[in-house]
């Protein structure tokens, strides 16, 4: 008996929806643990459950989940270079989309001193955006929850802006730009006002790298592991081990704003970088 | 009035203030990106880009103000 075209489209619908249900149910138990703690709910993770959520091995957890990632992508990356053929596969197809999509993004920003900057951009796009995805697979942490892991980043996003400044530009030049390009007796005098001004701005670029990346991704967490233990509380009242699914549908949200505040931090530093580069009379 | 009286009142006013600010702020930008959209059709792609780039910023003003928010939560039930 063969089934009509609908009926085909409802059944694959209903096996790939069953097991997202399903992992919903089952993080329900664990999450409604930590939240009866106090503080804000979390959701423990495969490396959390093996250490106890305590102990030596979990302070390193999110240089775990790091190392995870960057494993993983380096894997990827050796892997279809080593193996790459003048016909492509599917999977060196599909690396090489990613890669060409990323590199034509950065062109239309950069221009010409795209193929330059590329590998450093690209790579900061695709690392934010595994850490990010990361704390959405079930029984994974996003390393970006934490403030250091964020930060980290925003502070070699900004040495490398100011480093790429100074080299482009020769000293004289970047300091001039710090202070205003004074030019007359006016500018001049206002250069005392401005230094700081500028200073200050260049500051808060990795400042405010580092915290919209850090609250997006927690945000997004706690508010899983919040509706997880919502889930646990609505169906307490028949004790069932398994919770409600309400947190289903901020995973698809989570999934969204992972995905932007990547791209966000990463066109973030691209447009650092070309503001950092000698350009024509643009103020 | 208690200091943790104090936080329970003013921790939710703050962020509610901020998702306020940050709605206005939102409803402005993609309104202007959807009468672009209207006049220019064929640009819809490079003004769509633009405005989601332009949300994530406002989004993270109010993220801040969650921020604090966390920061200080557990200390209204703290002894």
């Amino acid at each position: 008996m063969s089934l009509s075209r609908r009926s085909r489209m409802l059944v694959v619908l209903f096996v790939l929806f069953v097991p997202v249900l399903v992992y919903a149910s089952e993080e329900a138990p664990k999450g409604g643990h930590s939240a009866g703690h106090g503080g804000t709910p979390h959701i423990p993770s495969v490396v959390g459950m093996l250490t106890g959520n305590d102990g030596p091995i979990y302070h390193w957890i999110n240089v775990i989940y790091a190392g995870v990632v960057g494993i993983f992508l380096s894997v990827i990356a050796i892997t279809v270079y080593s193996r790459r053929k003048l016909i492509p596969g599917p999977f060196q197809n599909l690396v090489e989309m990613l890669v060409e999509g990323m590199y034509n993004f950065l062109h239309s920003v950069l221009g010409s001193d795209a193929k330059r900057y590329a590998p450093f951009l690209g790579t900061l796009f695709f690392y934010i955006l595994c850490m990010n995805l990361m704390g959405l697979v079930p029984g994974g942490h996003s390393p970006s929850t934490n403030i250091n892991i964020t930060a980290s980043l925003a502070i070699m996003v900004f040495l490398y802006v100011q480093y790429v400044g100074i080299s482009r530009n020769g000293i004289v030049k970047y300091l001039d730009h710090l202070a205003g390009s004074p030019r007359d007796a006016l500018s001049w005098s206002l250069v005392v006002l401005l230094f700081p001004i500028h200073i200050i701005g260049e500051l808060a670029k990795p400042f405010s790298l580092a915290v919209r990346l850090f609250g997006n991704i927690t945000g997004e967490d706690v508010l899983v592991a919040a509706f997880v233990g919502l889930g646990l509380t609505a169906l307490s009242f028949m004790h069932s081990p398994v919770g409600f699914p309400f947190n289903v549908f901020f995973i698809f949200l989570g999934l969204l704003l992972s995905t932007i505040q990547a791209l966000v931090f990463s066109l973030l530093s691209t447009i650092y970088i070309l503001l950092m580069l000698p350009h024509e009379e643009r103020h | 009035m208690d200091y943790q009286a104090m936080l329970a009142w003013g921790l939710p006013m703050g962020v509610g203030l901020a998702a306020v600010g940050s709605a206005l702020g939102l409803g402005r930008a993609v309104g202007s990106a959807m009468e672009a959209m209207g006049r220019q059709p064929e640009a819809a792609g490079k003004i769509q880009t633009a405005m989601v780039v332009g949300a994530a910023f406002i989004e993270a003003l109010t993220l801040y103000a969650l921020l604090v928010f966390f920061m200080l939560f557990g200390k209204i039930g703290a002894q």
